[in-house]
């Protein structure tokens, strides 16, 4: 064997590696969404490998009749929140980290990161008690503080990573030039940091989006999508779903996810990268 | 300063936040202020699996908004949620429920907590509900709810199976549910078809979402020990394990996959199945000709089975009860009896709908009801109520299945430890152990 | 830039220090109370309670394993991923946008897509039907197939989570610098040499974190089962769940809320001494 075939050997190997690898993560993904437009019967006809006549109807159904579409809008009613929150509690404690210098800081970086590691979405369990008592129960503003807490840590993580990215010297500059601390905060490294910023705020999102422990606690009625799902496909209430309903679920569940990653994912491999760290 | 501007942006973002989620995030508010549009929060622990609430809410809602003019939000919630929810707002005074449905045991139980208004006064033109359905209603000379559906579990036959009868068991005496037709002679069925095709050929719904507890509850216990929990611990309750055991041999060990038999009888994975008629209902509609539905067997204490009657009732202080009792008026009403029997297999409970079921696959399914309900050493059971407990009753019965049936362990054992529990459970709640 | 008035960065702190310290300290002195009382009086009937049900066990014992399995695989799988995707070739992109579409897939998600792909009338069981290499459906659920149940689970967790492993690898391998390699090769290193001795210990860090990481997570793992096995195969957080919302029984369900928790603080301890000396600095 000369180097020749050696090297395109080599380099089919690694190409049947590549091709093997996305087949994996992609085949699940394209056939789910098949079977979520499938006819039953041709699901249930064990000669038909892929199906070969569609229907929208249980798609349909799930989105209008049984509330999925609720679930969307409360999904994002939820993630909006969680940011909101967040943001306004963790942008000033990110800040605050990468600028100061100042006795304990270390002690409450490390508080944080530690903190980030508690089971959070647990502790759901005892603030139900809590929850009824403030008649917060079964309302989105509920699950949004709760998956604050959660997202909280992350933030103050990301935005600090971020703003210590902010050079230095042009805010000393914008400084000596007149402008206050809080000026040179506005004027100079928030619009530096706002593209970090943009894809923290994805971040929080895709976290309250895909959480559903909390979700499904503290819900009944006001439920978002994986709470709602999960309801109608494994829930005390729901239950004995036909399989087409389950793929019409993880179509509706798997769309906006996947449109989500296209368009953010420049950003995504680095804010994973940084807060999972 | 600049603390200042900063905690200011924080509190206004803040109370953004709230503000946006209190407009879209409380309470759906039935707000009277515009027009005269009212929306009815109906609860309902029935008709809850997909399809059954796309029924409910494609074309029976539907239809009711055309001819009333108003809004039902059907919100499908188990037993123990709704007992908690109900309680909750009964205590606070905050009621927001204008319906519940639910099954007569449930029911039995609210009323028996006062959250139920009484519907005596009230009447419904043009209909005859069924007697026996009207007297459990009636509790204390108080109308405490409408007799709206009911259902049983019964088996279902592939008829080709008739081919592998035991000796001495005709296909009459499974039809009709005589004497013969015991559990004894389900095993030898069982035993039969495996050794002739080499499958195992008898289903149970063991799924996570399937009602297999109901079979333990309502008809094994029964049959063997004459009541579903107060001979739970007893020698009648081991043999009776011992026997499901043995019998679990011939099950198809997919059952713990299925949460209902109409699939897995139209694939012809199994041709013997016991289930609720509205999980079956499908096999029969596909292939009438294919299927019969039979009275199921009976043990040495009778033929034990449970008749399911769902209700509907109004909450005491709900706060639309006008246009709820509407929703009732419709939901009773002969068409819409026979319209729930012929999407969602559920039967009726007015005289006029009994009368008008269609011949075809329907009635076989009827016909096989009614053998069962006919048969002479009936064991009626009632599903237990015990508030937000239920869970606890239900889980009790799966567990000692898993236990014993599944895991192996002794049926002795297993009764001893978890009779008391379901004993306690009845006696916490301050009701007869059934 | 001297910071004359040193309460400012505290003040900065405070709002998200006390949001956090409210929503963790609060459900764990109310778990805390609600386990420990009954009726008013310390009492440990429901931590007895507990401990005899034989799903407590179960569900401790399959968090642990599946963690156990799942994790280590996962690691593996990202490092071999990483560095296969760490070159010049052509489709690079669209294989590092394929290999992170699972970041933003949630559990539950990904329990049923893999439900399309293993349930009895699926693709695989089709596909191998088809072609003839088995001739009765290869059952991956139901409480009597639970080892394949367990495979399911392991197979869609690997599918989802291992996106985020690859992703803080990937971003550790780009993060070593090409003058180590350049001048090991200089020398004659050949490629394993090179793994093995530069690329390996200086992704150390990474690893160490991605595996502590994952399995903190893996304690509460709760979706992607509950999805595809129910109560078949018990885990903490669904036990939990079960017990609150279908048992009612609020005491029972704090217990399993507070042994995640106890898990999680004693892997937590064991993260931080291993990455103290890495968060003293803030790195860009």
């Amino acid at each position: 064997m000369n180097e020749e075939t050696k090297f395109i050997l080599k380099k089919l190997v690694f190409y049947a590696f590549i091709f093997t690898v996305v087949a994996w993560i992609v085949i699940p993904i394209i056939i789910s969404t098949l079977y979520g437009f499938a006819l039953p019967k041709d699901y249930y006809d064990p000669k038909k490998i892929l199906p070969t006549s569609f229907t929208i109807k249980y798609v349909k159904t799930l989105l209008i009749t049984l509330g999925a579409l609720d679930g969307i809008k409360n999904s994002v009613i939820v993630a909006l929140i969680t940011i909101a929150i967040s943001f306004a509690l963790g942008i000033p404690a990110g800040y605050a980290v990468a600028k100061f210098i100042f006795p304990g800081k270390d002690t409450i970086k490390l508080s944080i990161v530690a903190l980030r590691m508690f089971p959070i979405p647990v502790m759901a369990i005892p603030l139900v008690i809590l929850y009824i008592r403030l008649h917060l129960i079964d309302t989105l503003l509920g699950v949004a503080l709760a998956h604050t807490a959660m997202s909280l840590p992350f933030v103050v993580l990301i935005t600090s990573s971020i703003f210590a990215g902010v050079s230095k010297e042009l805010e000393e500059a914008a400084m000596v030039f007149g402008l206050t601390r809080l000026g040179s905060f506005f004027k100079i490294t928030l619009p530096l940091a706002l593209p970090g910023l943009a894809a923290a705020a994805m971040f929080t999102f895709v976290m309250s989006w895909n959480e559903v422990f909390v979700a499904s606690i503290l819900t009944l009625a006001h439920r978002t999508l994986p709470a709602q799902i999960l309801s109608i496909m494994a829930g005390a209430s729901g239950g004995a779903a036909p399989d087409y309903y389950k793929f019409a679920a993880a179509f509706i569940m798997i769309l906006p996810a996947i449109t989500f990653i296209f368009f953010a994912r420049k950003y995504l491999v680095t804010m994973w990268g940084i807060t999972l760290k | 300063m600049s603390r200042k501007i900063g905690f200011a942006g924080v509190l206004v973002l803040v109370l953004l936040g709230a503000i946006v989620s209190g407009c879209i995030g409380g309470e759906e508010t039935t707000s009277p202020t515009t027009t005269e549009q009212v929306t009815i929060n109906w609860l309902s622990t029935q008709l809850n699996p997909p399809e059954e609430r796309a029924f409910v809410q494609e074309q029976l809602l539907k239809e009711f908004k055309d001819q009333s003019g108003i809004d039902v939000n059907f919100v499908p919630i188990s037993y123990s949620d709704l007992a908690t929810r109900l309680e909750a707002e009964e205590q606070t005074g905050e009621v927001t429920i204008d319906l519940v449905a639910d099954l007569h045991g449930g029911l039995d139980f609210f009323n028996s907590q006062a959250w139920l208004e009484d519907l005596s006064g009230k009447t419904l033109e043009g209909r005859t509900f069924i007697s026996t359905f009207e007297k459990y209603a009636t509790i204390d000379g108080k109308k405490v709810y409408i007799p709206w559906m009911s259902a049983t579990y019964v088996m279902v036959v592939n008829k080709k199976a008739f081919d592998y009868l035991p000796a001495g068991l005709t296909q009459d005496d499974v039809m009709k549910g005589t004497e013969k037709w015991d559990y004894n002679a389900l095993l030898e069925w069982a035993k039969n078809l495996k050794e002739a095709t080499g499958q195992p050929q008898l289903g149970f719904p063991a799924g996570p979402k399937g009602l297999l507890h109901r079979f333990l509850h309502g008809y094994i216990y029964p049959s063997f020990t004459g009541y579903q929990a107060k001979n739970f611990d007893s020698p009648e309750a081991v043999q009776m394990w011992n026997y499901l055991s043995e019998l679990w041999q011939y099950v198809n060990p997919a059952s713990t996959t299925w949460d209902a038999m109409g699939e897995p009888l139209l694939r012809g994975e199994v041709m013997l199945a016991w289930d609720h008629t509205a999980r079956i209902k499908n096999a029969i509609e596909s292939n009438p000709d294919q299927f019969v539905v039979v009275p199921v067997p009976r043990g040495p204490k009778g033929r034990g089975f449970i008749l399911v009657v769902a209700g509907l009732a109004i909450p005491k202080n709900a706060p639309h009860q006008d246009e709820a009792w509407k929703l009732i008026d419709y939901l009773t009403k002969p068409e819409t009896q026979v319209k729930i029997l012929e999407n969602v297999g559920f039967f009726p409970t007015v005289q006029e709908a009994t009368g008008a079921i269609p011949s075809g696959p329907l009635k076989v399914l009827a016909e096989g009801v009614t053998a069962q309900s006919a048969t002479p050493d009936a064991v009626v059971a009632m599903i237990p109520n015990l508030g937000e407990k239920g869970g606890q009753f239900t889980d009790a019965y799966r567990t000692a299945f898993q236990r014993i049936v599944l895991k192996g362990e002794d049926p002795e054992t297993v009764v001893k430890e978890l009779g008391p529990q379901i004993k306690a459970l009845f006696q916490e709640m301050g009701q007869e152990i059934p | 830039m001297k910071v004359k008035s040193s309460y400012i960065p505290y003040f900065l702190i405070l709002p998200a220090f006390a949001y956090l310290l409210f929503f963790v300290g609060y459900p764990l002195v109310q778990a805390l109370y609600t386990a420990f009382t009954q009726n008013g009086h310390f009492s440990l009937a429901t931590v007895r309670k507990t401990f005899t049900d034989p799903y407590f066990w179960d569900a401790l014992k399959y968090t642990i394993t599946l963690a156990g399995v799942i994790v280590p695989t996962q690691v593996a799988l990202a490092i071999i991923l990483a560095l296969g995707v760490n070159r010049v070739f052509k489709g690079k992109d669209f294989t590092i946008y394929a290999l992170t579409i699972p970041l933003t897939i949630s559990d539950v998600a990904a329990g049923l897509i893999w439900y399309s792909m293993l349930s009895p009338s699926g693709f695989l069981n089709k596909l191998l039907l088809n072609i003839g290499l088995i001739n009765n459906p290869i059952y991956f659920f139901g409480y009597q197939y639970r080892h394949m149940e367990f495979l399911a689970i392991v197979l869609a967790e690997l599918w989802r989570a291992t996106s985020i492993v690859f992703v803080i690898i990937l971003a550790g391998l780009q993060m070593i610098s090409h003058e180590y390699l350049e001048a090991a090769e200089v020398f004659g290193a050949d490629y394993w040499t090179r793994l093995r001795k530069i690329v390996i210990p200086l992704l150390k860090p990474s690893i160490q974190s991605a595996l502590i990481i994952r399995t903190l997570f893996a304690m509460q793992i709760f979706g992607i089962v509950w999805i595809l096995a129910g109560r078949d195969i018990p885990i903490l957080a669904g036990e939990g769940f079960y017990r609150l919302t279908e048992l009612k029984e609020y005491d029972v369900a704090s217990i399993y809320a507070l042994v995640i928790a106890g898990l999680s603080i004693i892997l937590g301890a064991l993260y931080i001494k291993f990455m103290k000396a890495e968060y003293l600095e803030v790195r860009g």
